[in-house]
């Protein structure tokens, strides 16, 4: 069934057809709507899933961890400061390899007050233990949440699947609704194998001490390692049933390029129309999609950029003091290549609170990295009044 | 308790995915950590606290909310044979109290009552007596066939005791029988009363007591129960009121009930402010009159029902407030109308109500063909012994109802004055279980004050009364009461048909799930859910729930969370040295 949806509302519905059994949440915007939907879903007997209304995000986590740990599928969804307050507790959901899923709605972090669309909430969260998803458009939100949760039940962490605010979440386009049977085929009920029992009750989070603790962590590592290979696998398996699949990168006419864009959220599509505007010109470009950032698919980047003569990567986010994070992320996946075929990464900051990133400033950055052999400077600002 | 066992892993693949415990923690008895203790304690609902005939209403509105209505008609029965009467006529001073009132409007308990009582006369169902009479037992012999004294031989036969009641009328019922039949229809109170019957008391009609009968021909009754009620309508105190052309209200209400239709020509004048009053203005409708009641004081202080002041002025009734007659006319022998003063209200009398004052030179005449004085009445005791006190026109009794001449027993209007079918069934329920008291040697100390109720089937109930501030208001939203139906005034004085109908059964549902429970549990479970420590434990037999309080650490959250105050909190201190 094909049905015009906002971005929201195509997380919603892919939380719908995971037949998600717990949502808690609080409002905010511009998420609110995500959850708006689940609510009239169960609202109108239409989802069974218990809604539990609570007064702040940290509770809404809070509750999605003590849902998860019964067994029970659990979905939340949050953006900005509202995610930022979730933060013990995405440590927590992740430290207890709780399977939880959350529609995360990147929104520039205040002050000032700010609720366009930028990554800084989502990336400051990566070291939590959450794998992290970046989408392109409103199908992608839906069949990734679907994802997600096949991912998550068996590497047993939790998952962000990552909107741009208004660019995808208030924008409407076609998405195909996927059959219920075919959904529940492709990801069957939740089986957990440790969950509360009041029949048999064990206690959990207790304490652990030096003598078990570093072995958690190795653990929770192995798994952020296994799920590498487990999205993969899951993306494959949706591609087989619902003919389309993703990637963890996605490369787009990369070869023979002389500069590779490595860009992530709706940055993406407008550079996609750009490469083919300069391909046309006989510019050589192409791009580098990362979907997947938690874990970092180093090796698909590392195959993807090696022996691209340069690689400039645009960040709608900045680590203060460093530079955009991506960049860091893509250098430092490039870092042990060989030196013969490493590429120098030109770091761009792009489109921060919301500022569009349109054509021009695309090609601006595609420009700058081809004039220059090296980077111009540690961080390239575009766009910036000075 | 278990030994704790420490468990060094070899390796990170021994452990679990998730930091939890690998042994049960039940060993771990948290309830040593309890200083306060949450307890099970059902309180008083405030409708069950001003209920005359001590009914549990929350315990039926629950049971109707279950769709159980033959046990909630049974729940009523063991405190009062006359839910459909009550269901009908009674002021209910229960919803006065209800804590729903803030939220939506009062439960309409007297509807539900109706309800169940309705549902179970037309499936024709029958009081089954859990004893049978037995010959041997003593007998009581109870005067007066009124509310008070049917509810008294009802609960004694259900104890197994013979009762017989003696009635000055032809027909059992007393002032029941002369309520109209467009608020009560007969067939309701004839059910209920053949239902009394049916367990075996004996009604012996056309016997009053001071004309064919006297106190001493009762000797061989092990108790009496004097339940003669106020037979007597109060005086004008003025000449003329003998003439032809004034009929009291009662007069009128009981020729009715006998079939008679009194002609009472065109305009009518009821003087009274009382039930009475209104019953005979309404009745006088129906016969084609135009009627006025005249009432001394206003409208804030007649004691009549509101609702059936209401019916009374809907089907053209006029009431003439502050107004007071000081004369009847007379013209060729028979009433041509009154002569009446303007009232003022000065200060409180005795009973609380502002004293009316004639106010000086306002006296005018109004036309009547009909003058029905409905003053109120008096009880006629004629026939006492001397021996049996009473006072300002009343048969003194004790808590227990006993007189001061044991073993006779009285209650209802005689000894009371409280006027209502509900306060003598409570009454006469009273003297029943001091009766049964008495014939088994037991004391007859202990009865609560006669303004409060009784209850014969006894209830583990703290008698703390929940008010609106003790509920937790979270879990309960504004719900309107339904109304009840009525005819249109203008069919309704045609003829005497009932005026008010009764709840169907999706109504009465709905309405039942209105009911807070106030101070009872009804088994929401949310102590259950909310309980941290799964403390809470379904326990099956008598009581819904019980606490483990091996694990309840006594945080309070149950305590917070009953929307109802059905769980009471306690200081437990368990190390204090005594």
């Amino acid at each position: 069934m094909e049905k015009v949806l906002t971005g929201n509302y195509a997380a919603s519905w892919g939380a719908r057809l995971s037949r998600v059994q717990v949502i808690a949440a609080y409002p905010i915007t511009p998420q609110t709507s995500i959850i708006e939907l689940l609510a009239n879903f169960c609202a109108e007997g239409e989802l069974d899933a218990r809604f539990i209304k609570v007064e702040s995000e940290h509770s809404a986590m809070a509750a999605c961890i003590g849902a998860s740990a019964t067994g029970v599928r659990a979905f939340t969804a949050t953006s900005g400061q509202g995610l930022l307050l979730m933060h013990e507790l995405l440590h927590w959901a992740a430290g207890a390899r709780l399977p939880i899923v959350m529609g995360t709605v990147n929104r520039a972090v205040s002050p000032g007050w700010n609720v366009w669309t930028e990554q800084n909430d989502t990336l400051s969260q990566r070291d939590t233990g959450w794998l992290q998803y970046y989408c392109e458009a409103n199908q992608e939100v839906l069949d990734t949440v679907i994802q997600a949760y096949k991912v998550a039940e068996r590497v047993l962490l939790p998952v962000m699947v990552i909107l741009d605010a208004f660019v995808l979440s208030h924008t409407s386009e076609g998405v195909d609704i996927p059959d219920q049977d075919r959904v529940d085929g492709f990801l069957p009920p939740y089986r957990p194998q440790l969950k509360l029992d009041i029949d048999d009750p064990h206690a959990f989070g207790p304490i652990v001490a030096p003598e078990h603790y570093m072995e958690m962590r190795y653990k929770m590592q192995k798994a952020m390692e296994e799920a590498a290979s487990v999205a993969r696998e899951v993306d494959e398996e949706f591609g087989e049933v619902f003919g389309r699949s993703y990637g963890l990168v996605e490369p787009y006419r990369l070869e023979g390029a002389e500069v590779a864009l490595v860009t992530s959220g709706t940055v993406t599509s407008t550079s996609r129309e750009v490469i083919d505007e300069l391909r046309e010109q006989g510019v050589k470009v192409g791009l580098l999609k990362v979907r997947l950032f938690r874990p970092f698919p180093s090796m698909a980047v590392r195959q993807a950029l090696a022996d691209i003569p340069k690689v400039a990567v645009i960040d709608r986010n900045i680590s203060f003091g460093h530079g955009g994070i991506f960049a860091q992320e893509v250098k430092s996946a490039l870092y042990n290549v060989d030196g013969a075929h490493r590429p120098p990464v030109f770091g761009f900051i792009a489109g921060l609170g919301g500022r569009d990133v349109t054509p021009e400033p695309i090609k601006e950055i595609i420009n700058i990295t081809l004039a220059n052999d090296a980077p111009p400077e540690e961080i390239s600002w575009i766009g910036v009044k000075k | 308790m278990e030994e704790a066992k420490v468990i060094i892993f070899k390796s990170e693949a021994e452990m679990p995915t998730m930091a939890a415990s690998l042994a049960s923690t039940l060993y771990n008895k948290t309830g040593s950590w309890r200083y306060m203790r949450p307890l099970y304690v059902d309180k008083t609902p405030p409708c069950n606290d001003a209920c005359p005939a001590g009914e549990d209403i929350v315990g039926y509105l629950d049971l109707i909310r279950q769709g159980r209505y033959r046990e909630g008609w049974e729940l009523i029965m063991q405190e009062n044979p006359f839910p459909g009467v009550c269901g009908r006529v009674c002021p209910h001073p229960c919803e006065s109290q209800c804590n729903r009132t803030e939220l939506g409007g009062a439960i309409a308990i007297h509807v539900q009552e109706r309800f169940l009582a309705d549902w179970a006369h037309e499936r024709g169902l029958k009081v089954i007596p859990s004893v049978s009479p037995d010959p041997s037992t003593p007998s009581v012999a109870v005067v007066g066939s009124g509310p008070a004294g049917l509810s008294c031989a009802y609960q004694l036969a259900g104890k197994g005791y013979p009762v017989t009641v003696f009635e000055a009328q032809d027909k059992p019922g007393g002032m029941m029988r002369l309520i109209p039949e467009c608020r009560l229809p007969h067939q309701v109170l004839d059910y209920e009363i053949a239902a009394i019957e049916s367990l075996g008391v004996k009604i012996r009609t056309g016997v009053q007591l001071g004309r064919d009968l006297w106190l001493d021909d009762l000797q061989d009754y092990q108790a009496i129960f004097l339940a003669v009620g106020q037979s007597l309508s109060r005086n004008l105190g003025m000449s003329d009121e003998d003439a032809a052309g004034v009929l009291h209200g009662i007069e009128l209400l009981r020729r009715l009930d006998q079939g008679d239709k009194p002609g009472l020509g065109s305009r009518v004048a009821v003087i009274g402010g009382g039930n009475t009053a209104i019953d005979a203005a309404r009745s006088a409708c129906r016969l084609g009159a135009e009627v006025s009641i005249l009432y001394r004081r206003s409208r804030h202080e007649m004691p009549a029902i509101e609702e059936e002041i209401e019916e009374a002025l809907e089907e053209g009734v006029q009431i003439e407030y502050l107004v007071a007659p000081v004369e009847v006319l007379v013209k060729e022998g028979k009433v041509s109308g009154l002569k009446c003063t303007k009232m003022e209200l000065g200060e409180p009398d005795e009973s609380g109500r502002r004293r009316p004052i004639p106010v000086p030179g306002s006296e005018y005449t109004i036309e009547a063909d009909t003058v029905v004085p409905a003053l109120g009445q008096v009880a006629d005791l004629s026939f006492l012994r001397k021996d049996i006190r009473a006072e300002r026109e009343r048969i003194v009794i004790d808590d227990s109802g006993a007189t001061t001449c044991l073993p006779i027993f009285a209650g209802g209007d005689v000894a009371t004055g409280y006027g209502t079918v509900t306060h003598a069934v409570g009454s006469g329920k009273r003297a029943a279980l001091a009766i049964d008291r008495l014939l088994r040697g037991e004391t007859l100390e202990g009865f609560p004050p006669l303004d409060r109720n009784v209850h014969a089937v006894p209830r583990d109930v703290d008698p703390t009364v929940v008010g609106f501030e003790d509920l937790n208001l979270v879990y309960f939203e504004e719900v309107p009461r339904p109304r009840q139906a009525r005819a249109p005034a203008e069919e309704r004085v045609k003829d005497f048909d009932e005026v008010n109908r009764g709840f169907d059964e999706e109504v009465a549902v709905a309405e039942a799930a209105r009911c807070f429970s106030c101070g009872t549990c009804n088994q929401c479970d949310n102590c259950l859910i909310f309980c941290p420590d799964v403390a809470v434990l379904r326990d099956g037999d008598e009581r819904p729930y019980v606490f483990d309080y091996d694990y309840c650490k006594g945080c309070g959250i149950c305590v917070v969370e009953c929307p109802r105050r059905a769980i009471s909190f306690e200081e437990e201190i368990k190390w204090k040295k005594y």
